[in-house]
Order: C-alpha cells, then sequence, then structure tokens
C-alpha cells in the first residue's frame, strides 16, 4: 500500500479557489441583475470596468511584491507622483509618448528606492513602504498644487478616456488585459516568477540554492512600481485632473484584491489568474451595489467581510483536507 | 358611413394628440433626481441629504441620496457614472476635486441631466448651478462679526488656513485683512499672523499654542477650516488662556458646543446644512420645471420654506448665503 502511494504520480491540482471565485462572479452578475434593472447592458458594464483599471494595475504589481512575502502599501502615492509629474510634461509639451515613458521610468525609480531599503538593508517592507507614502505623497503635493491640473492634452487623455468598438470597450480595460497576461506570463512561466514564489515560501533556501535575493527583490519592487506609474497615464485620462491627492486611500481596495485573489499574504502562494478574478469579482459587486445606491458603509463592510474570508480560506481549507484525509496527517 | 359625432370624437383625438407632446414636455413634479455629498456618514452632509429629501417630498420628486463613506474622488466619479446610467431627470452633487468630476459630469449633460453643485463647485462647464453656501465676502463678514462678540474691544487677530493654495480660506483671510483696514466696523482688530495647519486637528491644536506664545497680546484665533476652529479653542482651554484669547472661524455646533457652554468660547458661525440642501433641491426642481434658469444672470428664485428669495449670478452661481453664529443660547438648537 505505501508503495503504491509513493508511485502514485503528482496529481494536477485544480485550481479550486479560481473556479470558486468565478462561481462567485456569475452569482454576484445574477444579483447584481436583481439588484438594479439598469445592469444588465453591455454598455453599462463595461463602462463599470473602468473603475478598476488603477486599482487592478496596482493590485498585478502588490501580487508580485506579495509573493516574496512582503509589501508595498506606497503604491497609490506613487501614482500621484506620476500623475503631478505627467502635469508638468503636458505643460510643456511634451509629447505623451515620452511623457509615458517617463513616469513609468520614475515609477520603476520610487520601487528601486523601496527595494533597497526593504532588500539590501533587510529593512521590514510595512516600514518601508509606509514611509515611502508619506514620502511620496509629500513629493507629489510639492510637484503639484492642491488646486491641480487640467488643460492636459487630448493625446494624454487617450488611454484613460476613450472606448473602442462602437464607444463600448475601454482603451483602459485592453492595456489591463495586455499587463494581466504579461504579469501571469512573468510571474508563472519565467525563471524570475519562480524564484519570486521559492524566495517568498524560504526565503534562506533560495539564497542557498544561488538565487539572488536581494536582486529578485528590488526588481519586483520596481515593476510594482512601474505598473504604478502606468496607473497613473490612466488616471489624468480617465480624470483629467492632477493634484497631489490622486488616489489617496485607494491602497486598501488593492490589498483586498490581492489576498481575496488568494495570494498568501506570508508569500510563496498564489496565482495572478486569481487576482485578474478577485477584481473582477469586487468590480460586479461595487457596479451592481452601486447600481442600487446602497450605502458606501454597507459596501464597505461587504468588502471587509471578503477580505477576511480571503485571509481566513487557507486556514480553513487546510482544516478541511486534514478532516477529509486522516490518513495523510502523519505523511 | 361615418357619423357626425364620431367625427368629433375623431376631431376631439386629433387636438388631444397634438397637445400631447406639450403637456408631456411641461411636466412639473414626479422628477428623479441624485444627490452624492463628498461622503456620506457625516452629520454636516447627512443634514443636507435630509434638507432636499424634504424638498423633494414637497414636490412630488423622487430623491436618492447615495456615496461613498469617505472622500475618495475616483469613488465619487463611480459614485456619479452610476447615477447617470439610472438615467435621472438631475443630479446635485458637492465635488470633492472640481476637475475630475468634470468629464462624467459633462456625459451626464449631454444626456439631457441637469447638475446642480452645492457646498463644494464643479468646473463651470460640467454643471447648470453652483448653490453656494455662503460668498466669500459674506463669509469673512461674519467670521468678524463672531470675532467682535468675543472681544468687542477688539484687538490683535491671527490667522488660521488650510494652506497656502486652499483657494476660499485664503481668499477669507485676504477680505478679513482688508475689511480690518477699511471698514470703520472692523478696524478695532490689528492681523498680527497667517498660520496653515492643513485641516488637521493635531496641526491645528500646536500651531495656536505657537501663535499664542509668540503674540502675547493675541486676542482672536480665526479659522474658516471646520477642524482648526474647534482644535484651536481645545487649545486655549488647555494652555490655561481661557479670558484671554478667543477662537472663532466655522465650526460645526456639535464640535464648539462644549467650549459655548462651559464659557471658555463665545461665537462660532456656520449655516444651516439642512435648509442648504433644501434650497439646492428646490432650485434643481424649479430648473426642471423650467420656472428657473440658473444660466441668466439675474433670474430670481422665491424658496418659501427658507424665507428668502435667491439670485442666479455670474456662471450659474446662486448664493444661499444665510450665516448662522452660534452663542452659548443658540448652540443648543442644532443637532449637528
Amino acid at each position: 500500500m505505501k508503495d503504491d502511494r509513493t508511485k502514485r504520480p503528482v496529481r494536477p491540482q485544480w485550481p479550486a479557489w479560481e473556479m470558486t471565485l468565478a462561481a462567485l462572479i456569475v452569482a454576484a452578475g445574477v444579483w447584481s441583475t436583481t439588484l438594479s434593472p439598469y445592469y444588465l447592458s453591455l454598455d453599462q458594464i463595461f463602462g463599470s470596468t473602468r473603475f478598476f483599471i488603477i486599482p487592478g494595475l496596482l493590485a498585478l504589481g502588490l501580487a508580485m511584491v506579495v509573493s516574496l512575502g512582503e509589501i508595498d502599501i506606497s503604491l497609490a502615492s506613487t501614482v500621484a507622483v506620476g500623475t503631478v509629474t505627467l502635469s508638468k510634461l503636458s505643460m510643456f509639451g511634451v509629447p505623451i509618448g515620452f511623457a509615458a515613458a517617463a513616469v513609468v521610468a520614475i515609477g520603476a525609480l520610487l520601487g528601486t528606492l523601496n527595494g533597497v531599503l526593504a532588500a539590501r538593508f533587510g529593512l521590514p517592507s510595512l516600514a518601508v513602504t509606509l514611509g515611502a507614502m508619506g514620502a511620496y505623497r509629500g513629493l507629489a503635493f510639492i510637484v503639484g498644487s492642491e488646486v491641480g491640473y487640467t488643460d492636459f492634452n487630448d493625446s494624454y487623455r487617450w488611454l484613460g478616456a476613450t472606448r473602442l468598438f462602437d464607444d463600448i470597450v475601454p482603451v483602459s480595460l485592453l492595456a489591463f488585459a495586455a499587463v494581466a497576461v504579461a504579469v501571469w506570463l512573468l510571474m508563472h512561466r519565467t525563471v524570475f516568477g519562480r524564484y519570486c514564489f521559492s524566495i517568498g515560501l524560504n526565503r534562506d533556501a533560495s539564497w542557498f540554492a544561488g538565487v539572488n535575493v536581494v536582486k529578485i527583490k528590488i526588481c519586483a519592487y520596481a515593476l510594482a512600481s512601474a505598473l504604478a506609474g502606468l496607473a497613473a497615464v490612466v488616471w489624468v485620462g480617465q480624470y483629467g485632473s492632477a493634484r497631489g491627492d490622486n488616489a489617496d486611500g485607494s491602497i486598501l481596495f488593492v490589498v483586498t484584491a490581492v489576498v481575496l485573489g488568494g495570494m498568501d499574504i506570508n508569500g510563496g502562494r498564489g496565482t495572478i489568474g486569481g487576482v485578474v478574478l478577485a477584481l473582477m469579482l469586487l468590480g460586479t459587486l461595487r457596479n451592481g451595489m452601486g447600481l442600487a445606491n446602497i450605502g458606501g458603509p454597507t459596501q464597505t463592510v461587504v468588502l471587509g467581510v471578503l477580505l477576511v474570508g480571503g485571509v481566513l480560506r487557507p486556514a480553513v481549507a487546510a482544516a478541511l483536507a486534514r478532516l477529509r484525509r486522516p490518513d495523510n496527517a502523519d505523511v | 358611413m361615418v357619423n357626425r359625432r364620431e367625427l368629433g370624437k375623431l376631431g376631439a383625438g386629433l387636438v388631444l394628440a397634438g397637445l400631447a407632446p406639450r403637456l408631456a414636455t411641461a411636466k412639473d413634479s414626479g422628477f428623479k433626481i441624485m444627490m452624492t455629498p463628498k461622503w456620506t456618514g457625516f452629520p454636516y452632509f447627512e443634514l443636507t441629504g435630509d434638507g432636499a429629501k424634504a424638498a423633494a417630498k414637497e414636490l412630488g420628486d423622487t430623491l436618492i441620496y447615495a456615496g461613498a463613506d469617505h472622500a475618495d474622488v475616483s469613488l465619487q466619479v463611480e459614485t456619479l457614472q452610476n447615477f447617470v446610467n439610472q438615467k435621472p431627470d438631475a443630479i446635485i452633487l458637492a465635488a470633492i476635486d472640481l476637475n475630475a468630476v468634470a468629464p462624467v459630469l459633462e456625459e451626464a449633460r449631454k444626456k439631457g441631466i441637469v447638475v446642480t453643485t452645492y457646498d463644494a463647485d464643479a468646473a463651470v462647464p460640467a454643471r447648470d448651478m453652483f448653490v453656494n453656501q455662503l460668498s466669500y465676502e459674506q463669509a469673512a463678514k461674519v467670521m468678524l462679526d463672531a470675532a467682535l462678540i468675543d472681544v468687542p474691544e477688539g484687538g490683535e487677530i491671527a490667522f488660521v488656513a488650510a494652506s497656502p493654495t486652499s483657494p476660499n480660506h485664503m481668499a477669507h483671510i485676504k477680505i478679513m485683512t482688508e475689511l480690518t483696514k477699511t471698514d470703520p466696523k472692523y478696524q478695532v482688530f490689528k492681523v498680527v499672523d497667517t498660520q496653515f495647519a492643513g485641516d488637521d486637528d493635531a496641526k491645528s491644536y500646536d500651531v495656536a499654542v505657537n501663535l499664542m506664545q509668540a503674540h502675547p497680546n493675541l486676542k482672536v484665533i480665526i479659522s474658516s477650516s471646520a477642524v482648526s476652529a474647534p482644535a484651536a479653542a481645545r487649545a486655549i482651554e488647555a494652555s490655561g488662556h481661557v479670558g484671554k484669547v478667543y477662537a472663532t472661524g466655522f465650526a460645526l455646533p456639535s464640535a464648539i458646543k462644549r467650549y459655548l457652554e462651559n464659557g471658555s468660547q463665545k461665537a462660532f458661525a456656520f449655516w444651516d446644512p439642512f435648509e442648504l440642501g433644501y434650497v439646492a433641491a428646490y432650485e434643481t426642481h424649479m430648473k426642471l420645471a423650467g420656472k428657473f434658469d440658473p444660466s441668466k444672470v439675474g433670474a430670481t428664485i422665491e424658496v418659501p420654506k427658507a424665507n428668502a428669495t435667491f439670485t442666479a449670478g455670474k456662471d450659474g452661481e446662486v448664493v444661499y448665503g444665510k450665516p448662522l453664529i452660534f452663542t452659548k443660547d443658540t448652540v443648543g438648537k442644532y443637532d449637528f
């Protein structure tokens, strides 16, 4: 008997959580249809996705950092640095292509700074990025002004404001989809991604195996903040406004999406697909509740319950697995 | 054969059919109005919502009040987009960022939705009218009036603003400073300092303490910030300056009731948020019914419940303009 078991090939693991999320999305969609007669319209649903592109880009970036067992709560402040920088570049008539590249590069630079402090000097990432959150927000207020800037050139607005195919599909949604695929490939199909998860599972073992832990971590932070730079380009297009307080307070939603998506907050486990599905679930719920004019506090409670559910899920799943297969408990 | 009576009916029917569209456009009640404040759950905004609901009920409209539970402009835009998708007749809002809400409001106006701002304006092309609680001039005067209640003989005064870029605070300070030089009523005051506290409670407290140390003869600390004014009152009490220095400016009655009742402070100013919301909804209704056109400078509208007639100014701005001063005797009447 024992021999049989050791010879048994590794069973492909069903992505149980992703399946659950997909089912929940369908349920949330059906629920939304009953909540509001205005929900079920292609124009409406595609339009509503625009509100999840910016937190979505941040969530994809954060997922990379979380896979390492680290956290970056400064991403929303980085978005603000990006938007006010774009306002300056627009003022000087810099073409959007160059401006966007510059802002993504500035994002990467700020992220590198976080990464160096957290990885090279071994400081706790929560403390480092808490400081960075304040510092970058301050920087955004210095570069921009509280009055804000609005005279963006039309080309600056294209990515965030345009909708294609009969004015239905937002360009920003297509951009998000492309980034999501790229991040998925990076995290699940490249050596870099494998290293990220291995560092998250066991940093020391990875180091002994020859992984350049510091370099990988710095790269992940830089990529996450570069995506925050891209989010800034979307912001400017969508809202046509750049102020130091842009995107303030959006990080809770981003963390919720990452955790609900099945990323283990301690690192080493999770999928990018799960994060994208979690974003879709949260988006559907918010859209439906918003159209039904359900109050802000109620919506926050629903989000909070989902977040707690997301955190408890692995523990509950492990407990259930143990109950189901008591013979494996001592293996 | 069609007899004469039937022909008559047909004729009457045709006349009615011809009239029907005109009757439909002259609709003057049953509008669907949707309202969002900067954020929900804050007593001040809840009262503006209650006031708007009261107006809608009287006028036979439906008013839906909703929004996020914290001031976040992307959530506000999302709320507004959800409103637009529900095809209301009008939207009323207090804008968090005057420019960021503009694209969605312009989309709303293109669809024929009337857009009214109150409390905090949006970019002018994005809305039909702005129901402004107080003009800068009125705000400046009412704060100085409150300061006169504190110290009738006058003396040194100092200002606390949110930041050098906060437009309304800086405008108030500029006008107040001018009034202390030009208006005989206010010439008893001498402006000695202006500090910034970023609408932050702890910082306002520190700033107030510093002001009292730096200016030993200081009589009144004035702030347009509903955060800073109560914090200054607390600092005065805690640092043992009661009776020597007073705080005033804009503050919610609930935040300063204690100081007025224990006698450490004498007067603060604000306006009636319930009535502000009522007036905003009332004027929006009249605009929908075609009885008030805020785009015409000088157009007037009477609001019986508010006991006032309001006049449209430049850029569709309608000043509500009824400041309130709270003292020990009146503060108990307000529950916000």
